[in-house]
């Protein structure tokens, strides 16, 4: 998030979109509920009318996958209407950046495409420059090829009658969502954007969120109180370890990993080179770099040996979840650690991660319960014990009450926690797990030389000498300190790229500046201001709450907003102060360059309205998932150009002939993923117990299907029973003239438990987002019959 | 002079997040109990034994066609006047000072007469069985966590309830709160209403409903049924006096015939005398 | 002169079904309000060890209840005759019957009174037959929705309680009485003997239902009998001698 949860009090239009939060981030409420009072509305776009909309003043039905013609109509809205602010749009983002004229857009394809490749050439995106190498701009916004007429033009094609024909969502109540949240681009009014899976669960996922991005920028809602773009993660610490590095394509503190495929990556230099802007703060990359190689391979890391970062292992190859699975599937991988993980029931074509899992030589799990996923190979999974090779481990994991650590939470305040029991039986923290794992993996290699051996040695394995890992060296570690003196670095600023400095994850350096001040223990309850709570944990970066709350000023460094001022210029002190953390050069002042770019970690310092570095495209564009009722109107390209295809047995393919039905998956408030801890707890078990799904008053009713009788649900990739709910809260779209049904079911169910049921994911397809490839669960095609 | 306290439950904020429910269970040590599939969102189809407050999910389409999906924490009203307390025969169901109405279980013979009685079907029987084998049966219902009321702290529910739409306080300030509520909310629904039932007393569990009370299954006007105060203030106490006045009269008859045949100095027969 | 004593000869007055209808009725009536009584008032809490607490109450009162109905179907079907008398007599009111009650105040607090003929059965004892059918109807018509409550609408249960509730209280009331007159009260109580054979001394039943009992001399049922209850020399050629002393 780029704001906080306490802080979605303070807006004037909270747009949920792609969420439910009512359900499943239900302390969310506490603070809508507030906003409310203080006289906010609530918007809801759902193609299914939820508890979040319940809770709503507006709310509109859309068709799964159509949130880009929605938001693509609200940004010409937006534009016919000049409701967008106009100061913010011209000084704070690069709409004003002109592009260079190698930059087309046709046919729902812009200019660079390879066919063969599904792939882009960026580089005919890009801005025109000039002779120092800054951006070309104009100010005015008038310049044909600058990105405020290159959006404007690309969006004229979003009308209200053909986003209306494509949604499915009536004429009035999407003018209506439109005139509510647009009107929030006034000066001194907050829009937030609250979305989730929802939005980026899609085969356009990533561009999903640019056009919050860009709608939010064009509103000049970043960076101000009530306003933002606020991913609300799905799972406790996720996001720490997105911050963590756990994405297949990150290092920590969101760093690249370096791939083997480009041949700059093949020393230190040339892969900082790659990745170092030259402006923006992301110059400052090899510092975080170097820190990091340090904190891993320790005194092995010297200015000699690149500081170990030939001991990095290189890919060549997209690692995501579904291309493991592939490999899986193909018999290409031997082992595989799943660390509390069950995609037997939330993997995407679950019936095929089952049968991939087989193909292991070896498995080890971990987890609080045995799973559908550690227990694939057994009779009551449907499996046959006497076919399957894989050695299965279970190791027993705790739960987070049962040990102690920080949690990062949607606004990036890490919180620390403390054990509260000790854990049951042999269960151990992942932690110590892993550290044991590592200790004895150390003393299996310690005598062994030779290029395997050598990354395992070079690892500095400094976390104490007990069965458990000290934690306070982890987080010290964590937070980085002077190799020579031992002292902790006050925070990320003070890294160096010449190997006197370590830190885990740069991001987070300064949550530990000192000894025994480790700040995300803060717990004063006492608000510093505009609920921020300054002294309760630790925000990252450098405790900031509001990111680019510089935005929040106008170009002189005077809020926009008086009322809701969280920082501000004072000239009398000759720098920024305020209630937050300036997420700014502080001293900076009137004059200084960059005083008037508030969106630092940009190598312009301004806010992206154009990303010419996304794989499928610098504007979003509207494409159908991959499995679709309807024909794209706006271009003849049906799904998104650069997708990576799947197919043969791994991801077989459905189309409306046989599965004329949009479905979609969701979670409910009372079970949590797929299951595995709430289906072990009665009294959550208790309040849903039984697999469902959610159809239509009208879809029941062709189908002769009453209310709770059990139907079939089937894919192309599988068939699942469940109890009908018929309910009023989903009704058919009209698409283009013709009436799409749509159903929705949780995932939540597999065999184990309290509550069992059949896996909704063995409906849905291996498909992902062009960028991220998270698959697509939230918009394919099935058919319903009676069981 | 004891403060009398009110649940104020405001289903307008109540987002159906159903933490209320657990906190019961966890607080009370209540067994879960698993439903077949209701049809809707819904776990159970009312409060039971062992379910003390069920969340209440409602699809309503109001007259113009436009759906809301209403939700309310359902469970004891804790009447003033209490059906449920009249019509117990071992008095195991009495007032607090707080106004709350609890169950003795060491009285209650499971006879199941509050059972029948309560005008909103809140309490329920549990049958079970004792170390010998045998059966038996005892009522239960939301006790407003009396028990923490005791030790200062609110009802398990209230503490829980994160968006607010739960209060406690002291009577006079919730039901002015859900007064002013009811003002406030008017544009959104139309129909908002305290339910706070006069045929009862009032109730310490006062709700803003954003519907008439019909739309939740609630009755519009419930009241301690007639049939329960004719019996237990009439009929009772008159069956009592009159076994009374049958009894006097039959020691009356007694005592005049053996003072009269001890006048008439025992000339008196069996079945003969005193007439002709 | 010490007083002549009153013979011993009898007469039948109630069939052998009818000794056990009315046996049945009179014990499960008060097994039934023994195993209410610890529920009914607090007093009696004391009971409940001794009936089994509630449940082995519930069921006692339950078994006791079914008992209950039995008395007018035992009494119909095997000796319809008897029964069919009983309703009849039940329907069938003169100013003998309204004279009755004034001449019975005055009997019962053992004041001089007037005798008035009777037949089968007197007033009283109509007027007692009367309420108890009323509030067995009661009694036994509410226990069904009292015991099975889920298949009853809720307003028929708890109207059940209350007509439960007045129609034992009415009847125990008048028992009270019922039990006195048959048992204590010394001009009735000789009609005890009635309840447990079904025979009842002549002279007695000749004193207080004269009608009646001339009418089954007349059928040559009974034997005519002097002021003591003793048989009578026969006088008129055919009469029939019944049981003697």
């Amino acid at each position: 998030m780029t704001n906080s949860w306490n802080d979605v009090q303070y807006t004037d239009c909270a747009l949920i979109m792609g969420a439910n939060p009512a359900e499943n981030h239900p302390i969310s409420f506490r603070w809508l509920t507030k906003a409310k009072e203080n006289g906010g509305k609530i918007v809801s776009v759902d193609p299914r009318y939820t508890r979040t909309s319940a809770m709503s003043d507006i709310y509109a039905p859309l068709r799964s996958g159509t949130d880009i013609p929605f938001m693509g109509g609200m940004i010409k809205y937006a534009l016919d209407h000049n409701l967008y602010h106009k100061e913010y749009v011209a000084k704070y983002t690069n709409a004003s950046f002109i592009v260079k004229d190698s930059y087309k857009f046709e046919d729902g394809l812009f200019s660079g495409y390879n066919a063969e490749k599904r792939a882009y050439d960026k580089t005919q995106w890009a801005i025109e420059k000039d002779a120092e190498g800054k951006p070309v701009k104009d100010f005015t916004l008038e310049h044909p090829r600058s990105v405020f007429q290159l959006m404007k033009k690309h969006y004229s094609r979003y009308d209200v009658d053909t986003v209306v024909k494509i949604t499915g969502t009536p004429k009035d109540e999407l003018l209506k969502v439109y005139e509510a949240f647009c009107a929030t681009g006034k000066v001194g009014k907050a829009g937030t954007i609250m979305y989730a899976m929802g939005t980026t669960q899609h085969t356009v996922g990533t561009q999903n969120v640019r056009a919050f991005a860009i709608i939010q920028l064009l509103l000049g809602n970043v960076g101000v109180p009530g306003g933002g773009i606020n991913a609300m993660r799905g799972e406790s610490n996720v996001q720490g370890s997105t911050d963590f590095g756990l994405l297949y394509g990150n290092l920590t503190g969101y760093l690249n990993t370096p791939v083997s495929t480009d041949p700059l990556n093949a020393t230190l230099a040339g892969h900082l080179e790659k990745e170092t802007p030259k402006t923006g703060y992301w110059s400052n990359k090899p510092k975080f770099i170097v820190s990091l190689l340090k904190a891993w391979y320790g005194p092995n890391a010297t200015a000699a040996n690149e500081f170990g970062y030939q001991y990095l292992p290189k890919g060549n190859k997209n690692y995501s979840h579904i291309n493991l699975f592939k490999a899986m599937y193909d018999g290409k991988l031997e082992g595989a650690f799943l660390f509390g993980t069950n995609p037997v029931v939330g993997g995407p074509n679950a019936g095929k991660e089952k049968e991939a899992l087989s193909n292991l030589k070896w498995l080890v799990a971990v987890d609080l319960w045995e799973t559908e996923t550690s227990a694939f190979w057994q009779k009551e999974a449907g499996s046959d014990p006497s076919k399957i090779n894989t050695e299965v481990f279970l190791l027993p994991a705790c739960s987070s009450y049962e040990k102690e650590g920080s949690v990062s939470n949607s606004a990036r305040w890490m919180q620390y926690r403390w054990q509260a029991i000790k854990p049951l039986g042999e269960s151990r923290a992942d932690l110590e797990i892993i550290h044991e794992l590592m200790t004895k993996i150390k003393g299996l290699y310690k005598n062994e030389a030779g290029p395997s051996a050598a990354p395992i040695n070079a690892l500095y394995w400094n976390y104490g000498e007990g069965h458990h890992p000290d934690i306070d060296l982890v987080c010290k570690e964590i937070n980085g300190y002077d190799v020579n003196t031992g002292k902790l670095i006050a925070g990320f600023g003070n890294l160096k790229d010449d190997g006197s400095t370590c830190s885990g994850n740069w991001i987070y350096c300064g949550f530990y500046p000192e000894e025994g001040k480790n700040r995300a223990k803060n717990r004063d309850k006492k608000d510093t201001g505009m609920s921020l709570y300054l002294n309760w944990s630790y925000a990252w970066p450098m405790n900031r709450r509001i990111l680019y709350n510089r935005a929040s000023c106008d170009p002189s460094g005077v809020p926009y907003n008086k009322e809701k001022a969280v920082v501000w210029y004072d000239a009398a002190q000759g720098k920024w102060t305020g209630v937050d953390v300036p997420d700014f050069v502080a001293t900076r002042k009137p004059g200084d360059a960059g005083f008037e770019d508030p969106f630092i970690m940009m190598n312009d310092g301004v806010g992206g309205v154009f990303a010419p570095t996304l794989n499928d495209g610098p504007f979003p564009e509207h494409y159908e998932p991959y499995e679709s009722p309807a024909k794209n109107p706006f271009s003849s390209q049906e799904i998104n150009p650069t997708i990576q295809l799947f197919d043969g047995k791994f991801n077989e393919r459905g189309f409306k002939a046989d599965y004329p039905i949009v479905a979609t998956t969701y979670r409910v408030s009372e079970h949590w993923q797929s299951g595995t801890m709430t289906r072990n707890q009665e009294w959550l078990s208790e309040l849903v117990p039984h697999m469902y799904i959610e159809i239509s008053e009208e879809l029941a009713k062709e189908k002769g299907i009453k209310n709770k009788d059990k139907v079939i649900v089937s894919s192309a990739r599988g068939e699942v029973k469940a109890y009908a709910m018929v309910t009023k809260r989903f009704k058919p779209h009209t698409i283009d003239g013709k009436k799409v049904h749509q159903i929705g079911m949780p995932w939540h169910f597999g065999y184990k438990g309290f509550a069992t049921g059949d896996t909704a994911n063995r409906l849905t397809p291996h498909i992902g987002d062009a960028n991220t490839t998270i698959p697509e669960y939230k918009a394919f095609l099935c058919d319903v019959r009676r069981a | 002079m004891a403060t009398e306290y009110v649940k104020f439950v405001d289903v307008t904020k109540c987002d159906g997040c159903r933490a209320c429910m657990v906190a019961c269970k966890n607080w009370n040590d209540l067994p879960a109990e698993q439903q077949d599939f209701l049809g809707s969102a819904q776990s159970h189809a009312k409060t039971t034994a062992d379910t003390w407050n069920v969340l209440q999910y409602i699809e309503h389409e109001d007259s113009k066609g436009k759906l809301d999906y209403l939700f309310r924490h359902s469970a004891c009203f804790h009447c003033t006047d209490a059906a449920c307390e009249k019509v117990c025969p071992e008095d195991a169901i009495s007032y607090t000072d707080f106004g709350t109405v609890v169950i003795d279980h060491e009285k209650c013979v499971g006879c199941g007469y509050c059972v029948n009685n309560c005008p909103f079907e809140v309490i329920s029987l549990k049958e079970y069985v004792d170390k010998n084998g045998d059966k038996y049966r005892k009522a239960h219902k939301c006790t407003m966590c009396t028990d923490r009321l005791e030790e200062g702290l609110q009802p398990a529910c209230v503490t829980t309830c994160h968006t607010g739409a739960m209060e406690f306080g002291e009577k006079a300030a919730m039901i002015k709160k859900a007064e002013e509520r009811v003002k406030q909310i008017k544009d959104r629904y139309p129909n908002a209403m305290v339910y706070n039932p006069k045929g009862v007393g009032g109730t310490h569990t006062v709700y803003v409903l954003a519907e008439k009370p019909s739309v939740y299954g609630l009755p519009e006007n419930p009241k301690v049924p007639t049939s329960a105060v004719i019996w237990k203030d009439y009929a009772q106490p008159i069956g009592k006096m009159m076994i009374g006045a049958t009894t006097m009269a039959v020691v009356g008859a007694f005592i005049t015939n053996t003072i009269i045949s001890k006048k008439k100095n025992g000339k008196n027969e069996d079945g003969g005398d005193s007439h002709e | 002169m010490s007083k002549p004593q009153k013979s011993t000869v009898k007469v039948r007055r109630f069939s052998k079904a009818f000794v056990w209808a009315h046996g049945i009725n009179a014990v499960s009536f008060f097994a039934l309000y023994i195993t209410a009584l610890p529920m009914y008032t607090e007093f009696f809490d004391w009971l409940y060890p001794v009936l089994g607490g509630p449940e082995g109450a519930r069921l006692l009162h339950r078994i006791f209840a079914v008992a209950f109905i039995s008395p007018t179907f035992i009494w119909a079907i095997f000796d319809f005759k008897g029964f069919k008398l009983w309703l009849k007599e039940l329907v069938t009111w003169k100013k003998r019957d309204l004279q009755f009650f004034t001449e019975f105040v005055k009997e019962l607090f053992g004041f001089n009174f007037k005798h008035v003929r009777q037949t089968f059965f007197n007033a009283g004892e109509k007027i007692n037959s009367i309420i108890q059918i009323f509030t067995a109807i009661l009694i036994i018509g509410s226990g069904f929705p009292m015991w099975f409550p889920e298949i009853f609408p809720r307003a028929v249960v708890q109207w059940g309680y209350l007509l439960h509730n007045v129609g034992f209280g009415l009847a125990i009331a008048v028992i009270v009485g019922h039990v006195y007159l048959s048992v204590v009260h010394k001009n009735s109580r000789p009609g005890y003997s009635g309840v447990v054979t079904g025979e009842v001394p002549a002279w007695w039943a000749h004193d207080h239902y004269t009608d009646w009992y001339d009418e089954e001399v007349a059928k040559g049922n009974f034997p005519e009998i002097d002021e003591n209850g003793n048989p009578k020399k026969p006088t008129s050629p055919g009469s029939k001698k019944k049981k003697g002393a």
